[in-house]
């Protein structure tokens, strides 16, 4: 379980976050939803150990992760799958795969299991497991991310717009895929522009505006919200 | 024909010599994006501790080299500990305003133990065998046949090893290898000191057919650049065709027009190249 409470963090010393309190219960998908620039991927990226917080705490499982390094954070089980991806484009696919593993090297067992498991929920990776990860298209690409992320046997998943820049069929297979990693056990944090999608497999949502919460809520909730449909659902 | 077999055999010898130095380098700046202008002191203090353990300690010439590999790979780390690391987050003047001064520090540290004249290394394998009519020393058959072996031992360890892979890792996507807990400074580390240890094994192979000087590393330093840009920086094939496309040219042009004009070579070269190519011959589809 994750819980941020009092979060502030910013870059060059000017703060993007103000006292921004979200908790991801184990085994839940929790949506984020946000309007663009309103501080979503910097709070995940505050989370995962590259943007120091200014002030606030973020326990995960008991541990205070802004006290670790961001390889720390992985191995305690947090795996961030990041806004534009951000592959190792001239490695091949499976090479990708296994750097995901790295920090689970020494259980080298586990990290086999761990590699036939993305392949069965993508099997398409399989069949490109060869092919250098910068040829594949955006969709197989961020399959590729995700799978790389899931290789270090995360208990939670953060997930940062993984639809951005994909055709709307897609989407919704990546979204699909998404919602069964969740269902195997793990815990998502979801960042999703497509806030209808995102909170039909969700449990519990939070709304982020210029680095604030402005609103929480089951997902339920949410969807019925009458700034969240206004806002985001266009109605 | 014989001169030109000849030729050949001290081109490959000197273009193992230059991979070995290259590679290093080129690894620096593709995780750090530095050019370590101390990396031909690097190489020169590799010389020099050899020296110490083949002929001070008296210990075998393979096993001298290994020793000072080890040697200079603690200092390569050292070096990063030390000099670089402080600095990852400033702009990259800094960096080469800190290589240039542990460039002279090194030099000064040699030339207060070993003192500024030249020293010979004997070559301990003496000899020669005579291939298609040619002369060719066991010397140099030892340095081509090592350069093989350790390129092809690097290649493995940088393609294959869970840890080398990192480094091509942080070369090609810093984020994301930090997100899969790939450490920076770690790599860094092991940059440096692979680097270092390389540059080390081309010092003691090379070294008892040169001459050693605290100033050594200068020349080399010079043309090591050279076949980085030339292979396109941070690429490892591009290291190792320019450090063999190099030294060819650079023997070939002594023997066939002069001594002074092979100096020069290495500078026409890269002129050409980049004039026709300016990102290097194995450019990096994947910058950033
Ligand atoms: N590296 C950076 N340096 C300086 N400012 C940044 C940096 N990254 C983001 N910002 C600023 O921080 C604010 C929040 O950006 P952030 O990327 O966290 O928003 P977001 O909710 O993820 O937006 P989007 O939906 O577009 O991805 C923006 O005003 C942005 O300009
Ligand atoms: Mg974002």
């Amino acid at each position: 379980m994750l819980t941020v409470r009092g979060l502030s963090a910013g870059y060059d010393a000017v703060d993007v976050l103000h006292a921004v309190d979200i908790t991801a219960r184990a085994g839940e998908l929790t949506v984020v939803l946000g309007a663009n620039g309103s501080g979503k991927t910097t709070m995940f990226r505050t989370i995962s150990g590259i943007v120091r917080p200014s002030a606030g705490s973020i326990d995960f499982d008991g541990r205070q992760l802004p006290d670790l390094s961001a390889d720390s954070i992985v191995k305690a089980g947090l795996a961030h799958c990041p806004e534009g991806r951000h592959l190792f484009a001239k490695m091949p696919v499976e090479k990708n795969l296994m750097l995901g593993g790295y920090v689970r090297r020494r259980n080298r067992g586990r990290v086999r299991e761990l590699l036939e498991h993305v392949y069965e929920l993508f099997p398409i990776l399989h069949d490109k497991r060869h092919q250098p990860a910068g040829t594949l298209s955006g969709g197989q690409q961020q399959m590729a991310a995700i799978g790389r992320s899931l290789m270090s046997d995360p208990s939670l998943l953060i997930l940062d717009e993984p639809s951005m820049g994909l055709a709307p069929l897609v989407t919704a297979q990546v979204l699909d895929a998404v919602a069964q990693i969740n269902r195997d056990g793990i815990g998502v944090l979801l960042a999703e522009q497509n806030a209808q999608t995102a909170l039909r497999i969700g449990h519990h949502g939070f709304v982020l505006a210029e680095g604030r919460v402005v609103l929480s809520g089951t997902a339920s909730e949410l969807l019925d919200h009458p700034d969240v449909r206004e806002a985001y659902l266009g109605v | 024909m014989t001169l030109f077999i000849q030729q050949l055999f001290d081109g490959l010898a000197l273009g193992g010599v230059y991979c070995l130095a290259a590679i290093g380098l080129t690894l620096i700046f593709g995780v750090l994006r530095i050019p370590n202008l101390a990396h031909g002191t690097l190489y020169m203090l590799g010389a020099y501790v050899t020296y110490f353990f083949l002929v001070t300690v008296g210990v075998p010439y393979v096993a001298a080299i290994g020793l000072a590999a080890v040697v200079l790979a603690v200092i390569g780390v050292l070096l990063e500990r030390i000099v670089f690391h402080p600095l990852r987050n400033a702009p990259h003047t800094h960096h080469m305003i800190a290589a240039v001064g542990a460039m002279f520090f090194f030099q000064a540290v040699a030339q207060a133990i070993w003192g500024a004249d030249f020293r010979r290394m004997e070559s301990p394998i003496s000899g020669s065998v005579t291939i298609l009519g040619a002369q060719i020393s066991w010397q140099r058959i030892v340095i081509v046949v090592t350069a093989v072996i350790v390129l092809g031992l690097l290649t493995w360890f940088i393609k294959r090893s869970i840890h080398g892979q990192t480094i091509e890792a942080i070369e090609q996507d810093r984020t994301g290898s930090s997100l899969v807990g790939i450490s920076p400074s770690r790599v860094s580390m092991l940059t440096f000191g692979l680097a270092a240890a390389l540059a080390t094994v081309a010092a003691g192979l090379v070294a008892p057919i040169n001459l050693l000087a605290p100033t050594m590393g200068d020349a080399l330093s010079l043309k090591v650049f050279a076949i980085i840009i030339l292979g396109g920086l941070g690429s490892l094939p591009g290291a190792i065709v320019g450090g063999f496309t190099l030294a060819l040219a650079e023997v070939m042009t002594s023997t066939y027009v002069s001594a002074a004009a092979g100096e020069g070579i290495a500078f026409v070269v890269i002129v050409l190249v980049l004039a026709i190519r300016p990102t290097g011959l194995f450019a990096r589809a994947v910058q950033r």
